[in-house]
């Protein structure tokens, strides 16, 4: 039986219920960033970048657009001999069926896609954050410590600890307890959802758990504190670069604003370590006599004839003469009339702002415009 | 035989001895246009748009610079494993050289495209070049030469004939008469009637049966004649019925560094880009990964056009910017051409001047060109202040 080394199951079933708008029709993995990107590109061209060829995408919650994206990971050079990204969603089957309760029981679901690859271990990853990581390295680490699973941990200021799963470890990096979201905490490591378990002795715990008690629905509430009960060797690996978890709109619009900065920590301009995407076919991007754009991102297929500042535009936005984007995120297709004003606001992928429209946010108070949605215009009277 | 299938012919052994130093080392197909393209994603897009998935190209040098841009033909759908593909014959220069020099043989390029054209089982075969830029439906094409039940089908452009030049190697179509299309002769420029205004330019495109072809490239084959799309049956236009189907898109011919130029900077006029790249389908191009151009807090730009992944702090005016450039503070580009992976420095400026890719201009240099006799910079080279061009 063939046998791989590493098999990476990307959890990217999420709703991301705060980002509103936003995820009302996708999932959050598949909402746009940093103007050509997906979130999900992230975890996935860290996979390939880590030499990880094999992997799972896991989904649930609407999934159309999101499976579209990945598809059999071509963009991502995972279509080669060997490997493969697959499309991972719950079904129905003679127990009927079988939606996925958590994270473990996805994985747990999906037992015999990763049987078929018979990985030694499985790099479990959460699609929904931001961030470049080398998981070669993280595997060195639980190859050295001989660990029964590695969490990946950021510390975060001790303040924010409270909202995070929070890794309490010895000396020697071995977690010794874990609580998820303390009142009081005790260090400031907070899980990443960044998971690496031998195989066999996960997929153990769950069979067995099967003809329990079924509870190992979720990797911290339950799979953590099983493991630890045990004895088994669990270790956490501190990841200090950058990672954002862009959970709310806020959030969101924070970080495509600090990704403007050409000095950024994610040095998206790096070439020994890209972010792939889908890339579709555009014309170049066009600023005419009228425009003025200054501190900006623009990608390919934009027609700019408007004042751009401090915002990023996506492919495919046109913006007419005489308006102003400015501090904002423009997605994918939008078309922005003439005389326009659009400040501290992110506009959804194909919208249209007709002429003349105002849509003015504050800094913690960003307007949203949905995907497909129309501002302004005539009314159905005058049509 | 599958009843409508169009299969291609891709005549690039084009003269490009006018673009030198830009063709060094590539062909006209394979010459980056318009910021992200070659000229060969035109040709290619059309095929595509028509959903045509079998094409042989035909190329005088050894091709390494198209077949980088083209590889398995996956972007334009070439890479079929049903019935298409992308079947390469590189250096046809040699081969043609040795082979018109054989006695009683018919040339073995000839003999390639009638291999192709029969193995690909379509009924009828297009033929094109990518020097003629331009951005054209085939299958309109196709239904013309149906309606009009010709032997052949020619694409030409009206040209007002005041803005002709009279360039050898472009050739204007003779008709029957005012009222009909059919074809008499293939002239050049001079032959024309002066009091006309139009100017009806031969596009190098042509449309046919696969057995009409294969039956003139027979003919052609065994006698001698170079492998051009018109030769095939220059000489037979008494015989058959050859007409002309009039193309009224936008149409560059690509011969010279003055006409590349100016067909880049056409592209800076909203009707020709809208017309070339984003008419109908809008080109394709093989993709690349890059970050979103970045321009900065100190970038001026004016009606300008740019690929992804630049780094944009200086002044752009009038110039296309091609992928991966970086414009440091204070540099200065106007009614230029950059291609991919140059660095401008600070200081530095530039005018009427064409950069190929990864050349270095270092900080506080000036080069100047003219409208009508524009600088060219040779790939990577790097030009200091004091030493000047350095190869």
């Amino acid at each position: 039986m063939r046998k791989i080394e590493t098999l990476a199951m990307i959890l990217a079933g999420g709703q991301g219920s705060r980002l509103g708008k936003l995820t009302k029709e996708i999932a959050k993995p598949a909402v746009p960033f940093g103007g050509k990107y997906r979130i999900i590109d992230f975890a996935l061209s860290n996979c390939v970048n880590s030499g990880i060829k094999n992997v799972g995408v896991v989904t649930q919650y609407q999934p159309r657009e999101l499976n579209k994206h990945v598809g059999n990971g071509e963009a991502w050079g995972l279509n080669v001999h060997n490997g493969g990204a697959t499309i991972l969603q719950p079904y129905a089957s003679v127990d009927g069926e079988k939606w996925f309760k958590g994270t473990a029981n996805a994985i747990y679901q999906n037992s015999s896609f990763i049987d078929q690859h018979n990985p030694d271990y499985v790099l479990v990853l959460s699609g929904d954050h931001i961030y470049k990581m080398d998981y070669q390295k993280m595997l060195d680490f639980h190859k050295l410590k001989k660990a029964a699973l590695t969490v990946g941990v950021i510390p975060v200021p001790i303040e924010e600890a409270p909202r995070f799963g929070i890794m309490n470890t010895d000396q020697t990096d071995r977690i010794i307890e874990f609580e998820e979201k303390p009142e009081k905490p005790k260090s400031n490591l907070a899980s990443m959802g960044v998971y690496i378990f031998d195989w066999a002795l996960l997929k153990k715990y769950l069979d067995e758990d099967q003809s329990k008690r079924r509870e190992l629905e979720d990797f911290g509430k339950d799979v953590i504190p099983a493991y630890l009960g045990n004895g088994e060797n669990i270790f956490a690996y501190a990841f200090t670069d950058y990672w954002k978890d862009v959970g709310t709109i806020e959030s969101l619009w924070e970080a495509n604003m600090e990704f403007l900065d050409p000095t950024h920590a994610l040095n998206i301009r790096n070439s020994d370590w890209r972010i792939y995407s889908q890339n579709p076919s555009a014309s170049p991007q066009f600023l005419t006599e009228t425009s003025n754009v200054t501190d900006a991102m623009i990608v390919d297929g934009c027609y700019i004839a408007g004042d751009i500042t401090h915002s990023i535009l996506s492919h495919h936005v046109k913006v007419g003469k005489g308006s102003i984007v400015e501090n904002s995120i423009v997605m994918s297709g939008v078309t922005i009339g003439e005389n326009v004003t659009i400040k501290y606001a992110i506009i959804g992928d194909n919208a249209k702002i007709h002429d003349g429209a105002y849509l003015v946010g504050k800094e913690k108070e960003i307007m949203v415009v949905g995907y497909n949605e129309e501002i302004g215009g005539l009314t159905d009277d005058e049509k | 035989m599958m009843k409508n299938k169009i299969s291609a012919i891709l005549n690039l052994k084009e003269d490009d001895s006018k673009l030198l130093p830009l063709t060094e080392k590539r062909s006209i197909s394979s010459l980056p246009f318009g910021c992200r393209y070659r000229l060969i994603d035109f040709p290619f897009t059309s095929l595509h748009s028509a959903a045509i998935d079998s094409a042989a190209f035909f190329i005088a040098g050894n091709g390494r610079s198209l077949h980088d841009h083209i590889r398995s033909g996956a972007s334009w759908g070439l890479d079929s494993s049903i019935g298409g593909g992308l079947f390469p014959h590189t250096e046809t220069a040699i081969r043609e050289a040795v082979e018109m020099s054989k006695a009683d043989q018919i040339n073995s390029f000839y003999h390639d495209q009638i291999h192709y054209v029969i193995r690909s089982k379509s009924e009828y075969v297009v033929m094109m070049g990518t020097k003629m830029l331009c951005n054209i439906d085939i299958n309109a094409l196709l239904r013309y030469h149906q309606e009009k039940k010709a032997d052949v089908t020619v694409v030409y452009k009206n040209m007002v004939q005041s803005s002709c030049n009279a360039s050898e190697d472009e050739t204007y179509l003779l008709f029957e008469g005012q009222a009909t299309d059919r074809i008499t002769n293939l002239v050049s420029f001079d032959k024309l009637e002066a009091d006309k205004d139009k100017a009806p330019v031969n596009m190098d495109i042509a449309i046919m049966t696969s057995k009409k072809f294969v039956e003139l490239a027979t003919q052609a084959g065994k006698s001698k004649l170079r492998s051009e799309t018109m030769l095939l049956f220059k000489d037979h236009l008494d015989e058959i019925t050859v007409i002309g189907y009039e193309y009224t898109g936008y149409l560059k011919n690509i011969n010279s560094i003055q006409s590349y130029f100016e067909a880049n900077m056409d592209m800076l006029n909203e009707k020709n880009y809208n017309a070339l790249l984003t008419r109908g389908n809008s080109i394709i191009t093989k993709v690349k990964n890059g970050a979103p151009t970045f321009y900065s807090k100190d970038a001026k730009v004016k009606n300008a056009q740019f690929a992804s992944d630049c780094l944009v702090e200086g002044e752009v005016e009038n110039s296309l910017i091609f992928r991966k450039v970086t414009i440091a503070k204070d540099a200065k580009i106007n009614h230029s051409i950059v291609m991919q992976g140059s660095q401008i420095g600070s200081g530095s400026s530039l005018e009427y001047v064409i950069l190929d890719k990864g050349v270095k201009i270092g900080e506080g240099v000036h080069l100047k060109g003219t409208a009508d006799n524009v600088k060219v910079i040779k790939k990577n080279t790097v030009v200091e202040p004091e030493r000047g061009v350095k190869a």
